[in-house]
């Protein structure tokens, strides 16, 4: 151990009994050891809250007792500022005591030094400095900020102007989740393609085979078999080698065409047999449905049905009213054009009831069969109408009608007027004139069993109707998923924001999610008035704020619901360069001591030969001399 | 990415197995086979923090996966680093520094199992974490917790030769060997010049979270749990440092000092452990602006 302190040296200072203590690395530790405590208690026991909080957690009597040793607000406490105070003049006292004008004390009095000042540059702050925050709306100024200790409104003698803030968000991410139902097992895994993805403790796996970031469904007919399932034609209506319109027919399905320029309607009808071909190609009018006015008297059980059509009029048994059909309209918005020129889009009815009370007329939609015109007064509120306006209605003159069978026969008939003007053979690509119209219909292709392909493919972009703001599009990203399970392998299609997918033993889904859209940054552009005069601009962000004479203007929160308001943290640090200066001081320091010094030492004892690494003397008298 | 996770766990797993062979039978070939597979786990875990750095373009660092990663690779760093330091610097010889290897290794065992089980998907950062502060920060407590953590070791390792060997450890370390070789460490010196490596990035991790604190959120200290905590370890660390100096001058006997300078450090490295990831056990914690995960 050895040479612990030089007698002389010691005698040279008038050490009494209290310096002596001041000066000890004993009194040190006690004080390290100390703060290190009230440190820990600092973080158990909860700071700064309201007595009743500490009563309901702790107990009355503990509540008391934790108020009364200042344990409620340790870091302001007397008795913590009382330990800072000593541990200042311990380090200052050590530091006198032991200096000594060697290259090797140097790291022992830089870091001494500069925990002294650090510590005086938290006092500077404190007694000095300012702490304070504001909320500033967007387009509003401020002149003032709130201290934080206890909210007093405090001048700052200037200005301050929020132009306007700005929270900017990372694109949307999007995150796969699988899901083991039996387990309870939800996992958020990588959305790698072609990573096949285990479930560990299942025989479930998941394989991203392809990712689209933005994905549309396209549905591609395809005839899935020869046999006449879901029998389907593509028209093709042309004026003079001009397509005026084409699509498909399908016979169990959507099976009529409706072109009010020519007040033409296709039919598309499939025959069972030769004969109901017959019937079907020669007949004038197929029982083509109408629409309809269901009439309900409320309080009675009275229902009654009418064809409606313009003059039909009906007197309703058991009641005094008499119902007359006044009008009809396809389109209620260009009711004033022929029917025959309006397309079914809104379709309503226009009937006069006729009742004790008088006449009373409206309109009933029948998209809206409730709808009750506030500006009309209704006087026989007990009559409700339903107007039904089957989806093929049409009141065309021009009629085509294209009938098949299964036997191969297939026949274009031309009806106007309600006759039979002609009826031929048809084959598919040919052109067919449509009687004495200019209008010719080809009919370009036959499914017999007419399906739709879905595939997913790269959005083209330029599609509308989403929920969003004008000028952002959102992508809609899909993932091509293989599944794989005690069943077998599964692949399919999946898009973001659609409910989870399942696998077929209803054991094991996968969600692919949006995972929200991340803050990227917050901003504020803030401009500084004084005097009337514009001072200073500057687009403050978090880690990066505004400096006007003294005060610096930290971006710290935010309105969280309307982003109407910007949150500032006011500071003045007078005390800040000396705080810096000793966090510079600190980092040289220590480099030094634990760096520099074992080399230097080792260069200064030269002469001496090191038998080993570290001595024991060296170990334990490490500072010492 | 899992599994390169997995492959570097099982390849550390295999460390710790090689290197308690190597302290059993101290063949000079088996050191270099020890130092290789570890080596191979280190260059994985390499791997494993460029390949996310890329990936997540920034510095992986930031939630509780991507520090795992990182505090493992650390350890491995410093470990091997030290291991080079005593073959060709300090040259000694029969180093007894294998077991440290085996106890540093269980540690990088427990983190990557542990990024294992944590969600390894890539989030953004939050603006307050997007700055270079926090990168020089973040590496410096790290490569201080790996240092500090092969001080802890080194502490275990000394405790139990003390218990085994009751004060005759100079004569049980000496033994045939030593006449030509140099002498092995002793763990107690081991664990001061580890901690004399990992303190001052434990200070300079401290202040420039400081100035970082500083610039987001305008104060350079709150008293907040996090910053609280990584007070405390480095006063814990710092009474270690100065114990040396009060020890001689009080009348604690002479060979009970480096037990007690142990037994500080074996609860020590606990409260770094602790300040790194059982933050949100506090009561505090709901306050608290630095405690993101969980
Ligand atoms: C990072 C922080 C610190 C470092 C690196 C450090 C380093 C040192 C070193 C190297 C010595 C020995 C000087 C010599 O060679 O003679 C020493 C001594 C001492 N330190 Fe510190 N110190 C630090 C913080 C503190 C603090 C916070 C205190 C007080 C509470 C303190 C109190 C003392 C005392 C009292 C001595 C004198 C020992 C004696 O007189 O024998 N130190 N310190």
């Amino acid at each position: 151990m050895a040479k612990v302190t030089e007698p002389q040296q010691r005698k040279s200072k008038n050490d009494s009994k209290v310096w002596e203590i001041l000066c000890s690395v004993k009194l040190a530790v006690i004080i390290i050891v100390a703060m290190a405590v009230a440190c820990i208690l600092g973080t158990v026991i909860l700071q700064q809250k309201s007595p009743e909080e500490y009563v309901d957690r702790y107990g009355a009597g503990l509540a008391k007792f934790f108020s009364a040793i200042q344990l409620t607000d340790i870091f302001h406490s007397y008795w913590f500022s009382f330990l800072l105070i000593l541990l200042c003049v311990n380090l200052a006292c050590c530091t006198i005591k032991r200096w000594r004008n060697k290259v090797l004390m140097i790291g022992f009095l830089v870091t001494h030094i500069s925990i002294i000042l650090i510590l005086i540059g938290c006092v500077i702050d404190l007694l000095t400095g300012v702490k304070g925050g504001v909320n500033v709306y967007e387009g509003k100024s401020v002149d003032y900020y709130l201290t934080r200790s206890d909210y007093q409104k405090v001048p700052l003698g200037f200005q301050v102007f929020c132009d306007d803030f700005i929270i900017e968000r990372h694109p949307p991410k999007y995150k796969l989740i699988t899901y083991v139902k039996d387990k309870d097992k939800q996992k958020a895994v990588s959305l790698k393609v072609g990573k096949r993805i285990g479930i560990s403790g299942t025989n479930y796996a998941a394989t991203v085979k392809e990712l689209i970031d933005d994905a549309e469904v396209l549905h591609e007919p395809i005839n899935v078999s020869d046999k006449p399932n879901n029998p389907a034609l593509y028209i093709q209506l042309s004026v003079r080698d001009n397509v005026t319109a084409e699509g498909w027919l399908l016979a169990k399905d959507r099976n009529w065409y409706n072109d009010t320029q020519r007040d033409l309607k296709i039919d598309y009808v499939w025959a069972d047999s030769d004969e109901a071909h017959e019937r079907l190609a020669n007949a004038a009018t197929k029982s083509s449905t109408k629409p309809t006015l269901e009439i309900r008297i409320d309080g009675t059980n009275i229902v009654k049905n009418v064809l409606v059509e313009k003059g039909n009029k009906v007197s309703i048994e058991g009641t005094d009213y008499v119902i007359e059909i006044k009008e009809f309209a396809l389109d209620y918005s260009k009711r004033l054009v022929p029917l025959s020129e309006q397309e079914l889009n809104n379709p309503a009815v226009m009937v006069e009831i006729s009742g004790p009370q008088g006449k009373d007329s409206r309109w009933s939609f029948s998209k809206y069969p409730d709808y009750q015109d506030k500006a009309h007064k209704t006087i026989y509120k007990d009559v409700k109408l339903l107007c039904t306006v089957p989806e093929d209605f049409s009141n065309a003159k021009n009629r085509v009608r294209i009938v098949q069978n299964r036997s191969g026969k297939q026949t274009i008939t031309y009806i106007k007027d309600g006759k039979v003007i002609s009826t031929i053979d048809w084959v598919l690509g040919q052109n067919y004139d449509i009687a004495d119209s200019k209008l010719q219909i080809r009919i370009a292709k036959y499914f017999p069993s007419h399906g739709l392909k879905k595939t997913v493919v790269k959005s083209t972009g330029g599609h509308e109707g989403h929920n969003h703001g004008p000028g952002e599009h959102h992508a809609n990203p899909a993932i091509l998923i293989e599944m794989e399970g005690p069943r077998g392998k599964y692949a399919e299609w999946v898009f973001a924001h659609t409910p989870p997918h399942w696998y077929p033993d209803k054991n094991f889904a996968i969600l692919y999610e949006q995972s929200g859209m991340e803050v990227k940054d917050y901003k504020s552009i803030l401009r500084v008035v004084e005097n009337g005069k514009t001072m200073v601009t500057k687009t403050i962000e978090v880690n990066d704020a505004l400096k006007y004479k003294g005060f610096v203007f930290y971006q710290s929160s935010y309105d969280p619901e309307g982003e109407r308001y910007t949150g500032l943290q006011v500071t003045k640090n007078p005390g800040l360069i000396v705080v810096y200066t000793g966090f510079i001081l600190l980092c040289l320091g220590i480099v030094f001591i634990f760096y520099v010094k074992p080399f230097l030492r080792q260069k200064l004892n030269k002469g001496k030969k090191i038998k080993e690494y570290y001595s024991e003397e060296e170990m334990l008298a490490e500072h010492i001399e | 990415m899992e599994f390169m996770l997995k492959l570097t766990l099982y390849v550390y797993c295999a460390a710790i197995v090689v290197y308690i062979v190597r302290e059993v039978w101290r063949a000079n070939a088996m050191r270099w086979v020890a130092f290789g597979v570890l080596s191979c786990g280190f260059i994985l875990n390499t791997i494993l923090v460029l390949t996310r750095w890329a990936e997540a373009n920034h510095a992986p660092m930031s939630d509780k996966f991507e520090s795992f990663v990182f505090f493992a690779w650390s350890i491995a760093l410093v470990y091997l680093i030290f291991e080079l330091v005593t073959i060709f610097i300090v040259k000694v010889h029969e180093s007894r520094i294998g077991i440290i290897g085996a106890l540093q290794c269980v540690l990088i065992v427990w983190m990557i199992y542990a990024a294992l089980q944590s969600d390894s998907t890539i989030k953004e950062l939050p603006p307050a974490l997007q700055s270079n502060w926090l990168v020089t920060h973040v590496i410096c407590y790290f490569l201080s917790y790996a240092a500090l953590s092969m001080s802890f070791s080194a502490a275990i390792v000394y405790l139990i030769h003390r218990g085994i060997f009751s004060g005759k450890q100079k004569e049980a370390v000496v033994d045939e060997t030593g006449s030509q070789k140099k002498k092995d460490y002793s763990f107690d010196k081991l664990a001061y010049i580890t901690v004399s490596i990992g303190f001052p990035f434990l200070t300079i991790g401290l202040i420039t979270g400081s100035i970082w604190a500083k610039g987001a959120w305008g104060t350079y200290w709150g008293w907040d749990p996090k910053e609280t905590w990584s007070l405390i370890s480095w006063l814990v660390y710092l009474a270690y440092m100065h114990l040396p100096l009060m020890l001689p001058k009080t009348n604690i006997k002479k060979s009970f000092r480096p037990i007690l300078l142990s037994i500080i450090l074996l609860i020590a490295f606990p409260i770094v452990l602790f300040t790194f990831m059982g933050m949100h056990t506090l009561p505090t914690s709901s306050d608290s602006n630095h405690i993101y995960a969980e």
